[in-house]
């Protein structure tokens, strides 16, 4: 291999030169027998590189295609699994992370209305017998008629309960003038825990407005007795403000009214002197009677009640 | 996911065969290990490259693919194939007659004994060339090599080769062909 064209010969048949070179390249094959002789002993090696026959069968073929494909399908499928494994474990995170905040803040809250509650329902010594007997559920008293407008007491064993509309999941609040403040209806609904303090202090407002005005001033014990319900007010006044905050919050408009009216009245009550005056109780009573408080009260709690029921 | 599918069936099948020839005449024969290799490639196409690489390319990134994987067997221990890939031709079915396989097997056996000579980047040169024709840019894009490489690996090997061939019997008498 002395010929300088050695090196281009496997370019030439290799289809590597160009059209010029290459013509240059057939035309010294022509005169030149060791590079005439030197290209067909590449294109000989190349038959018998080219001849070489694999020993891959089809069924080896085709088996290899099923566990790619397998391998791959597995692969995605596994990734998938893991993604959404991913996903998932994020999520339910934060669910976990959610729940225990919501459950710690709901013991808090818990525990801040049961101290409430056992406030609200420390062992009255109201007088029992200056409470109405409406207490038990057989008797199916109406406090006061419902569309009754402002009459003077409520009248017990009225014998006009049937007549009385059924209070529905959701007190319907009448006031004794209609078309005012209670005719809307509440389109957001509080929390059980809330309602069931809201009826134990309707209940509670009621047995002390009762015993409020059965109380005899030129009695003895007037001053004893006064002395209870102006503590019991003061109680009720503060667990009136909370629980209207919590209705007004909770955008219940009837609740919330009710509650407004009876604020002033447990103020008046727990601001009394030791010895009240005549004038200043008659004066409070009138209002919780021209009000109708009382009966308010008592239709709220036993709605309350029912709908917690 | 079918499409895709049906895509890489239709290149397995087209080059499948064809790699596991250059892989079987790289690694000197060995047949089980480079039908897993080229195997291997496929998978490793599909897992890392396919979709992302172009069609055209998915040919040059298999071989490429391939070759790094035989030269990595190079360095391990061969006796276990070398026993399996015994058994193997023995267990070989006999499409043609004995006469027919015989020469084949011989034919193969005198062509990986000859290429086993060559260092493997020409050896690997001079198949992608001679097996899969593919052109000096393209094999030096497989090899990671310039083209020039490329043209002095493919003469080299040919050069040794021939010389090799010539001192035994004479190429040309040998191989019978050609002429």
């Amino acid at each position: 291999m002395n010929c300088s064209f050695t090196e281009k010969i496997s370019l030439l048949i290799d289809g590597e030169l160009s059209p010029v070179e290459a013509r240059e390249v057939e035309r010294h094959l022509l005169t030149c027998g060791e590079c005439e002789l030197l290209r067909a002993d590449f294109l000989n090696l190349r038959s018998q590189i080219t001849s070489f026959e694999t020993s891959l069968q089809p069924k080896v073929q085709n088996r290899a295609l099923k566990q790619i494909l397998a391998r791959r399908r597995r692969a995605a499928v596994g990734g998938l699994q893991w993604n959404f494994g991913t996903q998932a474990l994020a999520f339910a995170t934060l669910l976990i992370v959610a729940a225990v905040i919501g459950f710690v803040a709901y013991q808090q809250s818990n525990q801040r209305e049961r101290k409430e509650v056992a406030v609200v329902q420390t062992p009255s010594p109201a007088p029992a017998a200056t409470v109405e007997p409406a207490r038990s559920p057989e008797v199916k008293e109406s406090p006061e008629p419902v569309n009754g407008g402002t009459k003077s007491e409520p009248a017990p064993n009225k014998g006009n309960e049937e007549k009385s509309p059924r209070p529905t999941k959701r007190p319907i609040v009448r006031e004794p003038k209609p078309g005012e403040q209670f005719a809307a209806i509440p389109d957001r609904v509080r929390s059980a825990d809330a309602e069931t303090m809201t009826a134990i202090h309707f209940e509670t407002s009621e047995r002390l407005l009762l015993a409020f005005k059965n109380v005899r001033l030129n009695e003895p014990s007037a001053a004893q007795e006064v002395s209870y319900e102006r503590k019991r007010a003061k109680q009720l006044v503060y667990q009136n403000m909370l629980l209207k905050r919590e209705a007004d919050a909770a955008g219940d408009v009837q609740v919330s009214s009710l509650l407004e009216n009876l604020e002033p009245i447990l103020i008046d009550i727990a601001n009394l002197p030791d010895q009240p005056d005549e004038d200043t109780v008659r004066a409070i009573r009138e209002r919780v009677e021209r009000k109708n408080i009382v009966g308010l009260l008592r239709v709220n709690s036993t709605a309350l009640a029912r709908a917690l029921d | 996911m079918a499409s895709e599918d049906e895509e890489f069936t239709m290149l397995f099948q087209d080059f499948y065969p064809s790699l596991c020839r250059f892989l079987e005449c790289l690694l000197g024969g060995r047949a089980p290990l480079a039908q897993d290799l080229a195997q291997e490639s496929f998978l490793q196409l599909h897992r890392t490259a396919w979709g992302t690489l172009p069609v055209g390319e998915a040919r040059f990134w298999l071989y490429r693919v391939a070759r790094n994987l035989a030269i990595n067997e190079f360095r391990k221990s061969n006796t276990r194939y070398r026993l399996f890939d015994r058994v193997v031709e023995v267990m070989r079915p006999r499409a043609r007659n004995p006469e027919q396989e015989y020469e084949a097997q011989e034919r193969n056996a005198m062509v990986l004994e000859m290429l086993q000579t060559l260092p493997e980047d020409q050896r690997a040169a001079l198949l992608l060339r001679e097996q899969e024709q593919l052109s000096y840019r393209e094999i030096g894009q497989v090899l990671n090599i310039s083209e020039s490489k490329v043209k002095v690996d493919i003469f080299r090997a040919r050069a040794s080769l021939r010389e090799r061939w010539s001192k035994l019997s004479g190429l040309s008498r040998v191989v019978g062909i050609g002429n």
